[in-house]
């Protein structure tokens, strides 16, 4: 496993931390549209000026994304309690800062996630019971207030500057009239939602001043021009995959009419190699509206091709609408280029890995509920990283199950592997997750979590899974260990002691049922009978009272040695078995293997 | 949470497996723990996926739904020393000894559940459950797991 860490290319690695800031991103989209649709229609420019509506645009910029990113970042790491801390934390870096923090809450959500599953993975099996409650909130809320104290100290001071070093970028290349190099800048910063920082920070400023003698300025144009974007959401429709791909009109529509340029950052970041594209659509759009003396009255604010258009002087029309054309056109280009090469390349190692796991459910969809799958070879256990037990409710089951396998994964010195159990209903699907269910359950839970490892049990208690999980999870930290490998030695050892015992003879086996001990008789009748059926073998297995009893050889007696004495006051004729254990003495198994 | 002695029934004789689960049941009830209707939850979950655990244990308990019958966490438990099938029509045998009746709310039962399972791993311990004269025997053999 180390191995396939260190052969894990760059590329796979910042494609791994797109992935994952898109995926931060992705779900709060909805509240990106919300605050985008707010500010297109009722702020100051908007197509509905209305002071007290408005009011809403600057907070939920502000404090409400960023928090949903932290939160949702949190989450990812460790679920709600991860989610909880990773907003608080986001705090941190939200309050005082200029500029919106959405990197910030990207760096401290997952971080705040990440501390409290640390935490909670040193001390949550040293919390005494009913001490639950106070452990719970008190460490997740000190470790917050922490994680908050230290983004306003640090992390925002960095994001700040990583901030200011975009601006000045910006700054520079306006200064030495290189414009269109500007989106080198630009485009990189705007997916890491800096855009509003140079948008409103920088270029605004100076195309007023530019505007305020020329009657128009290009700087406008800059970071609002649909066209990058739009290229590469269309080359997505085209040419992408999965829900990218089913996605990416609306997004489109979103983007090039509403002005909401934060949805297509996540299409980038999934992708990062498509800055590329954003960026060559940036630096042609921009050269063309040199080229062509196209310029705003105004800042076109959110960047809609219908924003901009209102802001567009006479006589400029032409000059805009080619620019975002060109600008579309370039990276709708590169962005196919970059989207199929990567289809064509298999070698690609995430490109392999997606294949892989889809590969590997679809095999397991097959095989289930056999659960052989499970046991297929070590290696489809490399990627499990926690165990989750589901039953019907939560509630029973499934928590035995996961105490017992937690047990045993503890006691085999395995780390960094969780147990827990939830109800069936509430299993989210994710990677690196081994589903432990009942049978009758092993179909619903496959539902819930296609891409998940599934092993089902009969019998929570003793199945003999556990141990299959417990060694394959072994074999991979490498300790090497071979358990009831000696077992057979011991068999043959013991079982002379059964050479009195005339098995030709035994027509019925029998326990017996005496006053303290009625629950451990039933119980070993039970199993023995179990191990007649299982090896095939006829003779009949009952539970007697001990007077119930006819005095022949035919009878087989398995007996404690305690018992045994009551049974020779009565009987003379009875065979018997004496054992230490009705229920797990290995003799048993030799008296199964020599009966009828 | 612990075990309560007056919780515990020993030596019950039982035809089947609902009659078992509804002996558990009652003693929940009787306790003040969960409300009648929270019974059929029992029996309802126990006929969608069995509760049997393996090694003689079952421990039945009610469905989502059923949880809003529940006044208080409890566990309740019902000796068989003669067993019953918890089996389905079809299936083979799946003898039980001891029925755990399970009330929970929130995660107070969680930990003497995780007791019980890891106690009754051991097939011989449920033998000693299955066996016991008393329940404060029963209660005290299950404290050991925590040492």
């Amino acid at each position: 496993m180390q191995e396939a860490k260190k052969k894990t290319s760059l590329k796979a690695k910042v494609q791994k931390l797109g992935t994952s800031l898109s995926s931060m991103v992705m779900p709060n989209i909805a509240a990106i549209i919300a605050w985008g649709l707010i500010t297109a229609i009722f702020m100051e420019q908007g197509w509905f000026p209305n002071a007290h509506i408005a009011k809403l645009i600057t907070p939920m910029l502000t404090y409400l994304l960023p928090l949903l990113i932290g939160y949702v970042g949190g989450r990812m790491v460790y679920e709600e309690r991860g989610a909880v801390v990773g907003a608080i934390a986001t705090m941190g870096v939200v309050v005082g800062a200029k500029v919106p923090m959405f990197l910030g809450a990207m760096i401290m959500g997952p971080l705040g996630g990440w501390c409290i599953k640390k935490f909670d993975q040193l001390f949550q099996d040293k919390i005494r019971s009913g001490f639950e409650m106070i452990y719970n909130n008190f460490s997740s809320g000190i470790l917050g207030m922490l994680l908050a104290i230290l983004g306003t100290y640090v992390v925002n001071p960095l994001v700040v500057a990583g901030s200011n070093f975009m601006s000045k970028g910006v700054d520079f290349i306006i200064s030495i009239h290189m414009l269109p190099l500007a989106n080198i800048f630009i485009e990189p910063a705007k997916v890491l939602f800096l855009n509003n920082a140079i948008g409103n920070g920088i270029l605004v400023p100076l195309g007023i001043q530019q505007a305020s003698t020329a009657g128009k300025s290009v700087l406008f144009l800059l970071e609002s021009n649909p066209g990058p974007g739009l290229g590469i959401l269309l080359a997505f429709m085209f040419f992408g995959k999965g829900s990218a791909k089913g996605s990416a009109p609306g997004a489109a529509i979103i983007h090039f009419f509403g002005g909401i340029h934060e949805i297509y950052f996540p299409y980038i970041l999934m992708k990062p190699a498509l800055i590329l594209a954003a960026i060559a659509g940036g630096v042609s759009g921009t050269f063309t509206f040199q080229l062509l003396g196209a310029g705003l009255k105004a800042a076109a604010s959110p960047g809609s091709i219908i924003a901009i258009l209102l802001m567009t002087p006479k006589g400029s029309y032409l000059a805009v609408l080619s620019g975002v054309f060109v600008a579309a056109v370039v990276s709708f280009l590169v962005a196919s280029i970059i989207l199929k090469h990567d289809k064509s390349t298999g070698d690609d190692l995430a490109e392999k890995q997606a294949e892989m796991e889809a590969m590997k459910a679809e095999s397991k969809g097959k095989e289930m509920p056999s659960s052989q799958a499970a046991q297929d070879s070590v290696d489809s256990y490399a990627d499990v990283k926690k165990i989750i037990f589901a039953c019907d409710a939560g509630m029973g089951s499934s928590a035995m199950g996961a105490s017992l396998l937690r047990d045993k994964v503890k006691k085999a010195g395995i780390k960094d592997i969780s147990v827990t159990n939830t109800a069936v209903n509430r299993l989210k699907d994710e990677q690196g997750l081994l589903v432990v269910t009942q049978e009758e359950l092993a179909e619903r839970a496959l539902q819930r979590t296609p891409s998940a490892m599934h092993v089902s049990v009969d019998n929570f208690l003793s199945s003999p899974k556990y141990d299959e999980i417990v060694a394959n999870l072994k074999a991979l930290s490498q300790i090497q260990d071979k358990p009831q490998a000696t077992e057979n030695t011991v068999k043959t050892a013991e079982a002379g002691d059964l050479g009195n015992v005339d098995f030709a003879k035994v027509e019925e086996v029998n326990f017996i049922r005496h006053d303290q001990h009625i629950g451990t008789v039933t119980m070993a009748t039970s199993l023995f009978s179990d191990s007649m059926k299982k090896a095939n073998k006829q003779t009949p297995v009952k539970a007697v009272r001990i007077n119930e009893l006819e005095d022949s050889d035919k009878h087989l007696v398995i007996v404690t040695a305690a018992a045994k004495k009551n049974l020779a006051v009565r009987y003379t004729d009875i065979q018997t078995v004496v054992v230490d254990d009705l229920l797990t003495d290995k003799k048993l198994q030799d008296v199964v293997a020599k009966l009828k | 949470m612990e075990l309560q002695a007056n919780m515990i029934s020993l030596n019950q004789d039982v035809a089947t497996r609902d009659q078992a689960i509804r002996m558990a049941g009652q003693l929940l009830v009787d306790a003040g723990c969960v409300e009648k209707e929270y019974i059929d939850s029992m029996i309802a979950r126990n006929n969608d996926v069995s509760t049997y655990m393996g090694n003689f244990i079952a421990i039945p308990h009610g469905t989502d739904e059923g949880k809003q019958y529940i006044k208080k966490t409890g566990i309740s438990v019902v000796q068989i020393p003669m067993g019953v099938d918890f089996s389905g029509e079809n299936d083979s045998e799946q003898l039980v000894t001891v029925v755990f009746g399970i009330a929970g709310l929130g995660n107070e039962h969680l930990n003497l559940l995780s007791q019980i399972a890891l106690y009754c791993s051991d097939v011989s311990n449920v033998a000693k459950l299955a066996d016991a004269q008393t329940p404060q025997e029963i209660i005290n053999l299950l404290k050991e797991v925590g040492k």
